[in-house]
């Protein structure tokens, strides 16, 4: 298209420029702060973070509950997602509509509605006692379970939606033609719809997985700083003890993390090709 | 055409008249809350006033201290206000002056605790509040700080975070029940800690008591007097404690920057602020207690405030330097014994 290679790079340049500036720069600027001590470069900061309990706790909680909303929604995405594909368009769309919606509303208010109906006095625990599962009214608010289910809520559409274009893409007969080779549902799932939207998955996993590391308002508002996970303890750290520092080594976990879930879940899609 | 020479001189003269009056202007940071009323009670009438622009930033305190600090060699703000110690950080930093009392025709007409809080006359304080318990009276009682832990409450009971500005003077006074007031306050974090699964949460926002005591979850909580206005509408059986070991609090104070550019507007604003019909209104909404002491409001307005030189002498406040000097390491045993 270009007549030579020095003049579509010299188009590039002023994006590339104007990206370098206004995001890689300063990004650089503050990370490398987490990786200075008293003006030197040094690895201590971060030693002296995972040094502390407090931390390490925060840490592994907000590695455990992304981990386990990823695999729920995985596995809730999955059925709702075939459910959905498997219906006549026009109910197709009304559903996919449906699934979109939750994220048209904002994020604080879909959690203070959690508030609501998780609280003592709120729809989960009348039901519970009012059935007798429950003798009195069980405490969900500020404990990892709601805020559980506040991630769950808010990152599962995002599981659907990339499992229904997974879906939508695989060759209509392929599930038919498995069926009738005799292999039950479970081998299909397992040999056919899991290699073949595989893709799927993995975007799916890396937004969800992504997204519950990264989420502010639904652990500050559904855990408090009883249940903290690292982004609440990075607003602490911040707005509390002005230390930018630790939100530095913070903001780097989370970026680490974030993309050894992406690199480790396209692994895992690839491995099961090769097979 | 003379006309129309006339007419530009004068549009010419009007706009910039109105330049003039645009360049008088006095930048101030404050506290989010109750922006609606101060607006106006006292902004609107002192921008009236003074014939000048009021810039208003908010933000919470430490963002605020931060923004200062950044700005102090070419200060934007002149004049803020915040809590005694933050205060006492400014000044600490050298982002503050020192305030000339005598430039203030209502200084003298404050109560004594407010005329010189942080030390130096670095700021001068302009509202207090009592942080006592409040709590359902149909369901518990409350006589003591200690009672926090009864068996009534266990699963029922929130407590402010270190973090805030109830945390420390809330665990001082649990400090003081059970016979240990140390300003490490390692006794009172103890407590808390072998506590915690009883305890709700730990909130950080005055705003998330009052939902969580609206919806039943808590039946008593800790709370600044700023707060309770929300509290006895609520329909229920809300009481304020007056435990036997008192009550705590805290006071927000008036700073100007140092080399701030608008300094004199800055007094004007300080003392229209400070005088007697403006405490009155504020103390009126419910906003702010007066730290003006000429102020009378009718009982039921009293009832909401930390109100009357009694109630104001009785405080047991901790000091600035003492909240400054060790808050790092009350956040340190916080979160070692009751942050996991």
């Amino acid at each position: 298209m270009f007549q030579n290679r020095m003049e579509a790079l010299a188009l590039a340049l002023p994006a590339a420029l104007f990206a370098a500036f206004v995001f890689l720069v300063p990004v650089f600027i503050l990370l490398s702060e987490g990786f200075r001590a008293e003006g030197a470069w040094t690895l201590a900061p971060y030693v002296d973070f995972f040094d502390s309990e407090l931390n390490r706790t925060v840490f592994w909680r907000t590695l455990k509950l992304g981990a386990i909303v990823t695999a729920v929604s995985a596995v809730i995405g999955y059925a709702t997602a075939w459910s959905i594909v498997t219906l006549p368009p026009t109910a197709r769309g009304r559903m996919i509509g449906l699934v979109v919606m939750p994220l048209m509303i904002s994020p604080v208010a879909r959690t203070y509605a959690w508030i609501v109906i998780l609280g003592r006095t709120g729809f989960v625990n009348q039901t519970l006692v009012g059935l007798g599962i429950a003798d009195s009214p069980i405490r969900f608010l500020f404990t990892e379970t709601a805020v559980f289910i506040g991630l769950l809520q808010l990152f599962l559409p995002l599981m659907i939606l990339s499992l229904i274009s997974a879906l939508e893409n695989m060759p209509k007969d392929a599930v038919p033609a498995a069926r009738v080779l005799g292999a039950n549902w479970l081998q299909v799932f397992f040999k056919v719809i899991l290699p073949l939207t595989k893709e799927g998955l993995v975007i799916g996993g890396t937004l969800v997985f992504t997204g519950s590391l990264t989420a502010y308002i639904t652990p500050a508002i559904l855990g408090g700083s009883k249940v903290l996970m690292l982004e609440t303890l990075l607003y602490q750290r911040v707005t509390v003890a002005n230390d930018f520092a630790s939100a530095s080594i913070i903001a780097m976990i989370l970026m680490v993390m974030s993309f050894s879930a992406n690199l480790l879940l396209k692994r895992l899609a690839t491995a099961r090709n090769k097979r | 055409m003379l006309k129309t020479f006339l007419a530009s001189t004068v549009a010419l003269a009007a706009l910039t008249g109105a330049a003039a009056a645009q360049d008088k202007k006095l930048v101030i940071s404050v506290y989010g809350f109750a922006q609606d009323e101060f607006k106006e009670i006292v902004y609107d009438p002192f921008e009236a006033q003074c014939g000048c622009d009021l810039v208003v930033e908010t933000g919470n305190s430490v963002e605020r201290l931060a923004k200062l600090e950044a700005r102090k060699d070419d200060p934007e703000i002149d004049m803020a206000v915040m809590s005694t110690h933050d205060a006492l950080a400014a000044a600490r930093a050298g982002i503050t002056q020192k305030i000339d009392v005598s430039r203030l025709s209502n200084y003298d007409k404050l109560y004594d605790i407010a005329k010189d809080p942080v030390g130096d006359n670095m700021g001068v304080g302009y509202t207090f509040y009592a942080t006592s318990i409040a709590y359902r009276a149909d369901e518990v009682t409350i006589e003591s700080w200690e009672d926090l832990f009864q068996d009534k409450l266990k699963g029922r009971v929130a407590f402010p975070n270190v973090t805030t500005n109830q945390g420390p003077p809330a665990l001082y006074m649990l400090g003081q029940a059970i016979g240990d007031d140390a300003a490490s306050l390692e006794a009172p974090i103890n407590k808390v800690a072998e506590n915690k699964d009883d305890i709700v949460t730990f909130y950080v926002r005055s705003s998330q008591v009052a939902q969580l005591m609206q919806q039943e979850e808590i039946l008593a909580a800790p709370i600044g007097r700023f707060a309770w206005g929300a509290y006895s509408k609520m329909g229920l059986d809300m009481a304020w404690a007056e435990p036997k070991e008192g009550q705590t609090g805290g006071m927000n104070v008036m700073i100007l920057t140092k080399g701030a550019k608008n300094e004199d507007l800055a007094y004007d604003f300080m003392d229209f602020w400070l005088s007697t019909e403006i405490q009155t209104k504020l103390a009126e909404a419910l906003v702010d207690s007066p730290a003006n002491a000429e102020v009378e409001v009718a009982d039921e307005i009293a009832e909401n405030l930390t109100y009357g030189a009694e109630t104001v002498k009785n405080l047991k406040l901790l000091p600035p330097d003492v909240i400054l000097d060790n808050r790092d390491q009350w956040l340190d045993l916080w979160n070692e014994k009751v942050g996991q």
